[in-house]
């Protein structure tokens, strides 16, 4: 059997190739259970009780997704113009850190005070973002390293910042690389009915909704779409790369950074680095298997957050390390990337007589 | 006579969706034939090719090379089997040398590949041909004809038997031309079959025969003397060829555009403007002859905002453009043919009325508030394909389906709708077929007997002196001089075209 490029693709042989997708991870993720010595049908069993067995698992589930839908998005709306940042993980880190450092500086409380610091959160990541885009669009420095190396200039900004007389919250004895709890009134309200839920879970719904008519419908998405695709035709068409690249850049940083404030506000109450680290990280992951479309990102990001959740009742229930749901996610944009490119190709027949000489 | 076919092609199809490219196609080609495919763009030359080089698998159909039937599941398939491309569109690594792009693809064979041998083959081959061309030059210092010389030193460093070449003269000077056709003849004295795909009738009627492709057909393989080119059109169309439209008495209006001593980077030959300040009027169509790469380009982005002159001005109705940008020219009501459509022009991926839209999305024609409407748009769509003779398309194909003819008719739909001041078009009929350029170079003449002022660059001096009121001729980035084209002679511009001055 050998594959040559499809001229087309072909709907249901896409659905296949994910079909196969979905059983080689479930396959490979079995034999890493076993490999630690776990049973794979308790383990599996588990992750679906504590990811969708119950109401209240369907809530974790979308609380651990919540995040990922932003930074997934964020990731997306850049790669969809081939702009290609890095950036998700210190976005997530500045958008907290700005959000919070608002509720400190205006002395933020209730719903006023939830929306100006949200708000203050994805400007901070959109400022973050800015900061690659002018370096790109002004003086050609890559966005990827750009990206990466800013990742780690906030990343030890933020221990600066959680150092005792600073932000750092001061113990007893000893001081813990936290700041202290903002005010009750803005943690974020959990959605009625499911209890784990907040607000932002809402929010990242809403936000891939106008994500998706922004990509499709709307003249800024035209030019993301045909600058990933062409930049010369776009550029020779009246688009200022500079500007597009620009708008994409904060766009995509307000969406990291409003993930890092929800995660403050709805989950860890306070600044604390191990609440926001991973997420930018694997949003890219995100985007990646949702092909950088909104609802694909959507779609990939409740997919990784019904892992996360379940990984802890697997932990509980079948006595299985929730480091494995790490390495679950990795096998998972593996057999999700071999499917998209699979999708692409087509079978054909062992090849007769062909280098006939 | 069955021996001597070296290649057949039996009832092959190949489709597209709901296309069909290829529909039952039979023909064949003799050892050491130079045969000719003919036929308007979309009528499957392209599809055809790609099987027969195992691009493409056919859907039906047999093709039989020495009497025995191959199925090709890869180009190297096809290489192997002795079957070599040379396209229309390079396929050459811009940065590798000519001897690196030689012999990409057959280091497949051995882990590390003896580059002193490959030297001495190479050395051998272009001595047999009588080329000189050094072999550590990286390819992005070649000139493009010297590329055509790469691409096929590539095909025939892998012995092949076939040899297919697309539209090979699209970018050689009438003696590199020459000279291309006295190397196919020594290599067919020893036995290589050449099929070549060409729309330049001088060039169709010098092979041995021709097959005439129409809708995905082959409707006939004739010899050239049994047919007259008229009756070969007629073939290739189906119907009577359409008269090739010529200039008519134009009303010249107000001066529309002015470039004054003008100087522009560019890759090879930074063009310069020299002496009087240029001029063109509403109405008037100025021709820009010469080959290709002699400075049109450079001239004609400092029409369209691609790039900034260092010195000099240019001004449209009057106003200051020297340093404007696309969106600002595009604005003031200047339309662009640019010379590579599918990069600079089309978004591949994006449909028809995706394309159309490009320049226009943020106009009031097709947006409402930050939303595209995509009614509008598909009226737009609509419209075009049916003012320009799109065809086999509506506004939701994908660009990158049509041929090179339609999709050249979705940019001049485009632009043209732009261009009420000005309309700036490079080299826009090339590798197009007779009855697409008599329809391109009819709109164009409407554009400019509507009010536009016309700026057409072609290396075909004949179309120009056809088109044009007064021609410009480039050589090396500056202009040799400028003719009026109703008294002017094609010898005359031959010789400016040449670097001789008028």
């Amino acid at each position: 059997m050998r594959f040559v490029p499809r001229s087309e693709t072909a709907p249901a042989w896409t659905a296949f190739c994910y079909g196969v997708a979905l059983a080689v991870f479930f396959l490979l993720s079995a034999l890493v259970v076993l490999s630690v010595g776990g049973s794979p049908g308790k383990a599996f069993a588990a992750l679906f009780k504590g990811s969708l067995g119950t109401w209240n698992a369907v809530g974790g589930t979308l609380a651990k997704a919540t995040p990922l839908i932003l930074t997934g998005l964020s990731a997306a709306i850049a790669y969809r113009a081939r702009i290609w940042s890095i950036g998700q993980e210190g976005q997530v880190v500045f958008g907290a850190v700005a959000g919070y450092g608002a509720t400190l500086w205006f002395g933020l409380a209730g719903p006023f005070g939830i929306a100006v610091a949200l708000l203050c959160g994805a400007l901070g990541g959109a400022a973050l973002g800015l900061v690659s885009g002018v370096l790109e669009a002004r003086f050609r420095v890559n966005v990827i390293i750009s990206t990466v190396l800013l990742n780690y200039c906030v990343g030890y900004l933020l221990l600066w910042l959680l150092q005792p007389g600073l932000w750092g919250e001061v113990g007893q004895t000893i001081s813990y690389q936290q700041s202290a709890p903002v005010a009750d009134s803005l943690f974020l309200p959990a959605i009625p009915g499911l209890s784990k839920v907040h607000l932002g879970g809402l929010v990242a719904l809403v936000l891939t909704i106008a994500v998706g008519i922004l990509i499709g419908r709307t003249r800024l998405g035209f030019e993301i779409r045909g600058f990933g695709l062409n930049p010369r035709a776009m550029v020779a068409r009246g688009v200022n790369a500079g500007a597009l690249i620009l708008a994409v850049m904060a766009i995509s940083g307000a969406l990291s950074g409003l993930a890092g404030i929800g995660q403050v506000l709805g989950e860890s109450h306070r600044l604390r680095p191990d609440a926001l680290a991973g997420f930018g990280y694997t949003g890219i992951v995100v985007a990646l298997i949702g092909r950088s479309s909104a609802v694909g990102t959507l779609i990939a990001a409740l997919f990784f957050g019904a892992l996360a959740a379940g990984g802890l009742t697997m932990k509980v229930m079948a006595d299985i390390p929730s480091a494995l749901v790490t390495a679950m996610q990795g096998i998972a944009l593996i057999s999700f990337l071999l499917a998209e490119i699979a999708s692409l190709y087509q079978p054909v027949r062992p090849v007769r007589d062909g280098g006939a000489a | 006579m069955k021996t001597m076919k070296l290649l057949e092609v039996y009832r092959l199809s190949k489709r597209f969706g709901r296309t069909v490219a290829n529909d039952e196609l039979t023909f064949d080609v003799l050892k050491g034939e130079l045969h000719c495919l003919f036929g308007e763009n979309g009528a499957g030359k392209s599809t055809l090719s790609a099987c027969l080089t195992g691009f493409h698998k056919p859907d039906s159909g047999a093709i039989m090379l020495n009497g025995r039937e191959v199925v090709f599941a890869t180009p190297a398939a096809a290489l192997d089997a002795g079957i070599g491309i040379c396209r229309q569109h390079f396929s050459l690594v811009e940065r590798f040398t000519v001897l690196e792009n030689i012999v990409l693809g057959t280091e497949r064979e051995h882990l590390r590949f003896d580059l002193a041998t490959a030297r001495a083959r190479v050395a051998a081959l272009c001595e047999r041909l009588g080329l000189t061309i050094d072999p550590d030059a990286p390819v992005a210092m070649l000139a493009v004809g010297e590329r055509q010389w790469v691409e096929i030193l590539k095909a025939l460093y892998h012995e092949v038997r076939l040899l297919i070449l697309d539209e090979p003269t699209a970018v050689l000077t009438p003696a590199e031309s020459a000279r291309l056709f006295a190397i196919i003849d020594r290599l067919r004295g020893d036995g290589l079959a050449v099929i070549l795909i060409s729309h330049k009738l001088t060039e169709v009627m010098a092979t041995d025969r021709i097959t005439v492709l129409r809708r995905g057909r082959a409707v006939a393989t004739v010899r050239p003397a049994e047919v007259t080119p008229v009756q070969l059109t007629a073939l290739m169309m189906g119907e009577e060829p359409p008269p090739v439209p010529a200039r008519t008495l134009r009303h010249k209006g107000e001066v529309v555009l002015e470039v004054e001593g003008i100087s522009v980077p560019g890759p090879r030959h930074d063009f310069r403007l020299e002496g009087a300040p240029l001029a063109v009027r509403s109405g008037e169509i100025l021709g820009l002859a010469g080959v290709a790469g002699n400075g049109q380009r450079e001239f004609l982005d400092a029409l369209t905002g691609l790039a900034r002159p260092t010195q000099g001005t240019v001004r449209l109705c009057g106003e200051d453009m020297t340093s404007a940008s696309p969106a600002r020219w595009m604005a003031a009501g200047a339309g662009s043919i640019p010379e590579d459509r599918y990069a600079e022009a089309m978004i591949g991926e994006f449909s028809i009325a995706e394309n159309v839209a490009l320049g226009w999305h943020r106009t009031a024609r097709l947006s409402r508030g930050p939303f595209l409407s995509r009614a509008r748009m598909a009226d737009f769509a609509r419209d075009a394909i049916e003012r320009f003779g799109v065809k086999q398309a509506g506004p939701k194909t994908q660009a990158r389906a049509l041929s090179g003819g339609n999709a050249q008719r979705v940019v001049a739909a485009r632009e043209i709708a732009r261009a009420r001041h000005l309309l700036v078009a490079n080299q826009p009929a090339r590798g197009l077929d007779i009855g697409a350029v008599a329809f391109l170079y009819g709109e164009i003449l409407r554009a400019a007997e509507a009010g536009a002022a016309v700026v057409l660059a072609s290396e075909e001096a004949e179309d120009l002196l056809a088109v044009a009121d007064r021609i410009a001729v480039f050589f090396k980035g500056r202009i040799m001089g400028v003719v009026d084209a109703r008294t002017a002679s094609l010898a005359e511009i031959g010789a400016m075209m040449a670097g001789r001055a008028a």
